[in-house]
């Protein structure tokens, strides 16, 4: 196997990886800008300097040239080079600044040069906190600066579009804004205008930059650049905690970080995985924080007398059940959604199996023709494939309408889908049904129910999601319920001031923990409560049990999405998501 | 984005922009032959302008926009009839290419970047434009260069350009040929 030197120690390594990115594999930590493994390289920041040289053939015998001890001879490169732009090749030897007071010396001018314009305002930047040049100065750069004239003033908070804001004079001109909209979105609304010590990217004339994708660049601009405008001045990085989830907004479920703050969500970041979204996420995806916020239904409810009342969870569990024995089973009809969990649907359809009702319905939210191919599906709901999987029946809405509105139905029991909202269904049509509604929100058909049970929202449990393409990925808690601990569920993150916050701390309260469980919780508590427990703990018991009882799912684990990025599903990969 | 005036290449123009085309492998390279076709035109290349250009090379207007903005040569206003680029870049910079930047701003009461009320005199400051040995200097709308300045000789400049006279083009020999030429 070819092997490479550095700073010492040899590595081997396989095919002819880009150098900067080896170092990075290994585990060596290597200052960089403009490098971003998803994009062409510029190599124009210089950042990644190394000392590089190969060893010298012997034209004749093929071997390599020994000197007088023995040793390979190795011509190094006159100068220093970017290891971005460098390939490994057998037998290479690297020195880092490690081993090499060039290299050291390489970094830190380049660093004096590319802050000799900075307005070193990290103390009110946005980035400050997980700024590369930021941590990069503190680790490689110079202790001060020589230059002390006047610094060259640009544009600064302009708004290139709806969603981002440039300051340029923070900008380095690495040109990754550039080449994302080039290379990755395709819109190429951004390119670097002027020269030297005043270019800065910006749109054309009268143009914006109102890509669909655009807050990508906020993410992969490695100063302050760039911001969001929506976030904004709304939180410190080193206040928020960081979990890894799923964007339910569309169907390709793309794989996100959750920040969140006092239990609510600040941001929603993409999150790498190769198989679905590489580094991104469409802009919409991101809003998705306010669902999560806003709007929220908290504590159950009951329509008594025609007003809406708050309720206790004891007394919910005992109208639900009502509900359910009042009539005779072929008069409930349960409705899945493809916009909840699989373990929702399925726990659910069990209950009402268990006392015959068929399966539950459910109509797809797919919009032909609004996807674009990339990450934006045509389909608006995160778990069609889930449900089509799970065996529940498909319906298109006509269809849909014609089952709720048929006088042999008396109840109707929902999982969240707010189908008067979708046009669906209309007030009319549930006149005279007692309408049993699971829901983390307030929307058009809550508004309609006679029992209203808020459940979690995808920042708040676990659970998981089949993708168009067939992958079951899932989120895990990132926002605390009013049942929920972050400190006693080992599986949610604590941030630092979830650590030593207290309550009398102001920057705690309870006040944005939602009172709501997870939907299967809920249908568990109803369970029991008629007698017949199906002893479902957290939600690992209910994928557990379903692993079980459907095929298409055996074998799958919560583990198994963890350690794989998701799990493709066999024979779901080829299942083309298409309105029935 | 005014739309008084369509700015539009005419079919001998775009023929002419074909050959162009044709000449590089690639999309991109056209973009600045054709800004410079623009400009002898239309005497500028306004947004509107650079917009033309992009979509006459299917090409992304930022692109464009990047191009027209990297020279000083592109002008992406209205300029006055006689563009005075006077070059602050190092070797001129040595050798008082400032002096006669701010010589001329005074004399002409304005701003390097402004053009006169009477449209007749826009001044910039521009980079190196390649006479380092004859600094300082400056060019003349994209024309003729005018070397070793002195206020005296800026003097004699603006006047004769007063009466629509452009300076005379000077040779000036290497110093190593300078001998050869007194010789010969
Ligand atoms: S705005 Fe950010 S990403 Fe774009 S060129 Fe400047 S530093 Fe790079
Ligand atoms: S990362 Fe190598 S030159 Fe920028
Ligand atoms: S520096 Fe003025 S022409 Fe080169």
């Amino acid at each position: 196997m070819p092997e490479i030197f550095i700073d010492d120690k040899r590595y081997e390594f396989e095919g002819s990886p880009v150098l900067l990115q080896f170092l990075l594999d290994v585990g060596l930590d290597h200052p960089f800008f403009c490098y971003h493994p998803s994009l062409s390289i510029p190599a124009n920041c210089r950042q990644c300097y190394v000392e590089v040289g190969t060893p010298v053939p012997n034209r004749e015998t093929g071997d390599y040239e020994l000197d007088e001890n023995g040793e390979r001879v190795i011509r190094f490169f006159p100068k220093l080079m970017p290891a971005c732009k460098m390939e490994a090749s057998d037998g290479m030897v690297v020195k880092t600044h490690r081993s090499s007071e060039l290299v050291k010396r390489g970094h830190k001018d380049v660093l004096e040069f590319i802050l000799m314009n900075h307005p070193l305002d990290c103390p009110i930047c946005d980035q400050a906190g997980e700024c590369p040049l930021q941590i990069q100065t503190y680790k490689y750069g110079p202790e001060g600066s020589r230059f002390e004239h006047k610094k060259v003033h640009k544009p600064k908070r302009i708004k290139l579009g709806p969603r981002v804001i440039l300051d340029a004079e923070r900008c380095i001109n690495c040109t990754r804004c550039v080449r994302f909209t080039e290379e990755i979105s395709q819109t190429h609304q951004l390119a670097i205008i002027s020269r030297g010590d005043k270019n800065y990217p910006a749109t054309a004339p009268g143009r914006e930059f109102d890509d669909p994708y655009s807050l990508n660049t906020v993410d992969i601009c490695p100063v302050g650049a760039l911001t969001s405008s929506d976030f904004r001045f709304k939180a410190r990085v080193w206040e928020m905690n960081q979990t890894p989830s799923i964007d339910v907004t569309n169907g390709k479920g793309a794989n996100i970080d959750i920040w969140t703050r006092d239990n609510l969500v600040m941001r929603i970041t993409p999150r790498f995985n190769p198989n679905v979204n590489d580094y991104w996420m469409p802009d919409f995806g991101r809003d998705d924080y306010r669902r999560m916020n806003e709007n929220r239904i908290s504590r159950p409810e009951v329509k008594v007398d025609d007003t809406r009342i708050k309720s206790s969870w004891h007394n919910a569990v005992l109208t639900f059940n009502e509900y359910l024995s009042g009539v005779n089973n072929k008069e409930i009809l349960g409705i899945g959604s493809a916009f909840s969990s699989v373990e929702d649907n399925y726990a659910l359809n069990k209950l009402l199996n268990r006392i015959g009702v068929s399966e539950l319905v459910f109509t797809p939210n797919i919009e032909e023709g609004s996807g674009d191919g990339f990450l934006i599906s045509d389909d608006k709901y995160p778990n069609t494939n889930g449900c089509r999987l799970l065996g529940l029946k498909e319906m298109n809405p006509a269809g849909l309408n014609k089952a709720i509105s048929a006088a042999s139905v008396k109840v109707v029991v929902m999982m969240e889908d707010d189908l008067v909202g979708r046009s669906v269904v209309t007030a009319e049509d549930l006149k005279d049904k007692k309408v049993i509604y699971f829901g983390s929100n307030n929307n058009e058909t809550s508004k309609l129910a006679d029992l209203v049970v808020p459940i979690t929202c995808s920042a708040e449990h676990t659970a998981s999601y089949v993708n168009v393409d067939g992958r079951i990925q899932r989120t895990i808690p990132a926002k605390e319920t009013l049942y929920t601990n972050r400190k006693l569920n080992l599986e949610m993150s604590v941030g630092r001031l979830d650590r030593y916050a207290t309550k009398y701390d102001n920057w705690s309260s309870d006040d944005n923990r939602i009172d709501c469980v997870p939907a299967w919780e809920f249908i568990e508590n109803a369970a029991e409560q008629s007698g017949q427990p199906f002893n479902f703990a957290d939600a690992r018991d209910v994928f557990e049990d379903l692993s079980k009882s459907i095929d298409a799912f055996s074998g799958i684990t919560y583990e198994r999405m963890d350690d794989e990025l998701g799990v493709v599903i066999a024979g779901s990969e080829k299942q083309k998501v298409t309105s029935a | 984005m005014s739309n008084e005036q369509q700015y539009t290449f005419s079919k001998e123009e775009l023929a002419e922009i074909e050959k162009i085309k044709a000449k590089y492998p690639d999309k991109k390279p056209p973009v600045m032959p054709v800004l410079w076709m623009a400009q002898e035109k239309f005497g500028h290349v306004e947004p509107e302008v650079q917009r033309l250009v992009a979509e006459t090379l299917d090409l992304p207007e930022a692109h464009v926009y990047g191009v027209a903005t990297f020279y000083t040569q592109y002008y992406k206003e209205k300029m006055g009839k006689y563009v005075l680029d006077v070059c602050t870049c190092l070797s001129c910079q040595i050798c008082g290419g400032y002096d006669i930047l701010h010589y001329l701003e005074e004399k002409l009461g304005i701003k390097a970047g402004e053009t006169t009320e009477d449209g007749k005199f826009s001044i910039q400051s521009v980079e190196c434009l390649g006479a380092c040995g004859y600094a300082p200097m400056m060019q003349i709308t994209n024309d003729v260069y005018c070397n070793h300045l002195t206020k005296e000789k800026v003097d004699t400049i603006l006047d004769d350009l007063k009466k629509d006279k452009l300076p005379e083009f000077e040779q000036i020999p290497f110093p190593q040929h300078q001998n050869e030429s007194s010789k010969s």
